[in-house]
């Protein structure tokens, strides 16, 4: 009986982040002139600071750069281009992962 | 009213004899950005709205001369591709047996690249460097810590940075003022070709190193006091300089050493033992 209260209690934890996770948008960004990590940091400033983005990740090797928005948070592709144009590099490619 | 003008003079020519007026001219000029080379200049600015702060150590040893300089840089990214800055300098000199530390000369800088062009995992870039070398260090002081002049710099540089290699090449031009005494250490030109390799491939997340080699020239005119040639300065050094970039994320440590290679100076002067730079960068 006690297990099942905790597999109960475990679900409903799990359940609003599976929920959110399901909602928010991800974004991915093929990012030209990305040859260092020291210079790739101003990538991840600059779209961190955009409202609605929950995390960044940056793939060097690749020149990818993913952004997770939180729930309901959208990213136009105008601004993820001016925001790498801040850092310095070139928006090459833009699109949402489904 | 004459007789200052007349002292001072000497007084100056012998506080340069030794090293023909080539050693500050040196230490202060070499504004280190981001990912660019070590001694030589590289076109990297800093991203928009971005604070690169920058401590830096460095030493020059030339016979009996050894200066030892550490210096504050704060840059601040005012586009993608423009940064303005300042260098707030700390100087200790020795000079035989004589010696002194305070402060050294002020400098702003800013750098605009003017063109960029972006591939996979390339970039290529080309800017321009201007830097003002002001008139604030202590030049009373014996060795002087400051130039008593104000300096401008003119710089060009190339760069092509991928995964695995680096090459730049930059040309810089720095006119000197003349002091209140009639001294104008000799204009120069600094000339750098740099090569660079990363052994593995980078990951964002995990700490990576690039290792350097610089060939840095410099060419130096004579300096003049009152308008006459000072016979013991100017001239030409060439120097090969391994150095080592390692960065994690934000924090950067770069370390290099200009070991001569040849000389050509002018008259009787000591030639560089050896200049070490040692800077520690952060991008906040």
């Amino acid at each position: 009986m006690k297990t099942i209260r905790q597999l109960m209690m475990a679900l409903a934890l799990l359940l609003p982040l599976v929920a959110a996770n399901a909602a928010s948008m991800t974004y991915t960004l093929q990012v030209d002139g990305l040859a260092c990590p020291f210079c790739a940091y101003g990538i991840e400033k600059k779209l961190s600071s955009i409202k609605g983005v929950a995390k960044v990740d940056v793939d060097i090797k690749h020149g990818l750069v993913v952004v997770t928005m939180t729930e309901g948070a959208e990213l136009s592709e105008q601004l993820a281009r001016d925001k790498v144009k801040d850092a310095g590099f070139t928006l090459r490619s833009f699109s949402r992962i489904p | 009213m004459r007789k200052p003008v007349l002292i001072r003079p000497v007084t100056e020519a012998a506080k340069w004899s030794h090293r023909g007026a080539i050693m500050l001219t040196v230490l202060f000029s070499g504004t280190v950005w981001a990912h660019d080379p070590i001694f030589g200049l590289g076109p990297h600015v800093l991203y928009k709205g971005g604070v690169e702060v920058h401590l830096d150590a460095e030493r020059d040893k030339a016979g009996s001369h050894r200066e030892d300089a550490a210096a504050v840089e704060l840059t601040y990214g005012l586009t993608g591709d423009w940064a303005a800055g300042i260098e707030l300098p700390y100087a200790r000199m020795e000079e035989g047996s004589a010696s002194a530390s305070g402060r050294g000369d002020i400098s702003v800088f800013t750098k605009y690249r003017f063109w960029r062009h972006d591939t996979l995992g390339v970039q290529e870039s080309t800017a321009v460097l201007l830097k003002a070398k002001t008139d604030t260090g202590d030049d009373n002081a014996m060795p002087a810590l400051g130039t008593g002049t104000t300096d401008t710099i003119l710089g060009l540089t190339y760069g092509y940075e991928s995964i695995r290699w680096y090459r730049w090449a930059s040309l810089r031009y720095r006119h000197n003022g003349g002091n209140d005494a009639g001294l104008r250490r000799g204009d120069k030109v600094l000339f750098d070709l740099v090569g660079g390799w990363r052994p593995t491939p980078p990951s964002y997340y995990e700490p990576d190193t690039v290792w350097l080699l610089e060939l840095n020239g410099e060419y130096g005119r004579r300096a003049e006091l009152n308008g006459a040639d000072l016979a013991n300065t100017g001239g030409t050094e060439w120097f090969l300089s391994p150095g080592i970039f390692w960065t994690q994320r934000n924090f950067a440590v770069k370390a290099g050493i200009q070991i001569p290679i040849a000389s050509a100076l002018n008259g009787n002067q000591q030639k560089t033992d050896y200049r070490a730079k040692l800077a520690l960068e952060w991008h906040l």
